[in-house]
């Protein structure tokens, strides 16, 4: 059953795009923290498989552990991290070298890292919520 | 009747979501859930679905695969992070192609696609948005980013989740005939809410977001019925 409760109860990160969450889950905050807990499950298999790509020299599974971690950001409302792996991705289909990328990616996977922090931080935050609300 | 469906989908969290619209929506039935295009196929070697919820890059092979080497043709509705797979899409007549993530509501327009083809789903269930005329145009809004409509004499004002108001020329009277009784109620002669909004109710008030709307004595019993009291 859906779980409402007050707008505004809960306070995101303010990384998080609130609105963009609420239109994809409403004030169901108990689903919310599933949806964290399953991120957080797969986060490491999806990352590990970024750095392999990477350190291989394999541009095109590089383009396509970017692609796939991608839509992860947006269950969340990292909305700006699931753009920056967009232009990563553009970027991996413009050169012949991951030498070449390297800035980009050193960026990138320091967000990816700090994001995992801040989803795990969220997710805390709303296991507290919802068991004050229970 | 329901659409029996797969969904092929690695990305568990991407899954789940969709599980949960397609559970949400009442007009499918998930039959299963694989995370590569090998373990679907197998599946779908001795089961037939209507439709089947397909991602495009999995480990191994891709999703344009499983279709090449299906033996019937079910609807098919492309669930991908890239928009650069539409002309495939084309090609092989999928109905519909959704960007994850993405809303209920998107989600609900996609099976609107297939619905018209199948006369043995029901044609009662009401459309997801509506129009309305505001400030000389058409505005479309959701069911789902409706709160309430409010009465103003013979106009009525829509609030909606962002907390926009849009104010038309209407009654609740006519209202209550077009809009979605899956969503809509009438609780009041000035109000018709969302019920889906509804926050909590105490006394002869619903509060939605904050807004106290008045429920009549008359409406009260029909507010009981459709509210899921358990």
């Amino acid at each position: 059953m859906k779980d409402l409760k007050t707008a505004n109860a809960f306070v995101f990160n303010e990384e998080i795009d609130t609105n963009y969450l609420n239109s994809l889950y409403g004030d169901d905050y108990i689903y919310l923290q599933e949806v964290f807990g399953t991120v957080l499950q797969d986060y490491q298999s999806l990352t590990d498989n970024i750095e392999y790509s990477y350190s291989s020299g394999n541009l095109t599974a590089l383009r396509s552990a970017v692609h796939k971690i991608k839509p992860v950001f947006g269950y969340v409302g990292l909305t700006a991290v699931q753009l920056q792996c967009q232009q990563f991705e553009q970027i991996c289909g413009t050169v012949n070298s991951p030498d070449k990328l390297a800035g980009d990616f050193e960026t990138l996977k320091n967000k990816i890292f700090q994001s995992r922090q801040v989803i795990e931080e969220e997710k805390k935050k709303l296991e507290i919520f919802n068991s004050n609300c229970s | 009747m329901t659409l029996s469906c797969i969904i092929v989908e690695d990305l568990q969290v991407a899954a789940n979501y969709l599980k949960n619209c397609c559970e949400k929506s009442g007009q499918v039935e998930v039959r299963g859930h694989f995370s590569n295009v090998t373990d679907a196929l197998s599946f779908l070697n001795s089961n037939t679905v209507d439709l089947i919820f397909l991602d495009v890059e999995m480990p191994g092979a891709n999703g344009f695969e499983l279709l090449d080497q299906i033996a019937f043709s079910p609807k098919v509705i492309l669930t991908t992070a890239k928009s650069e797979y539409a002309y495939n899409a084309f090609q092989y007549n999928v109905s519909d192609y959704l960007m994850k993530p993405f809303t209920y509501q998107r989600f609900m327009e996609a099976l609107q696609k297939i619905q018209p083809s199948r006369e043995t789903i029901s044609t009662n269930s009401a459309s997801d948005h509506i129009y309305i005329k505001t400030d000389g145009k058409l505005i479309r809004l959701n069911n789902d980013s409706i709160l309430y409509i409010e009465s103003m004499g013979d106009y009525v004002k829509f609030v909606t989740v962002d907390n926009k108001k849009y104010i038309t020329h209407n009654t609740i009277k006519n209202l209550e005939e077009k809009v979605s009784k899956e969503h809509f109620l009438k609780v009041h002669r000035s109000y018709i809410v969302n019920l889906h909004k509804i926050d909590d109710m105490r006394e002869n008030l619903l509060f939605i977001k904050g807004n106290e709307i008045p429920v009549s004595k008359a409406n009260k019993a029909d507010v009981f019925r459709r509210l899921n009291i358990v």
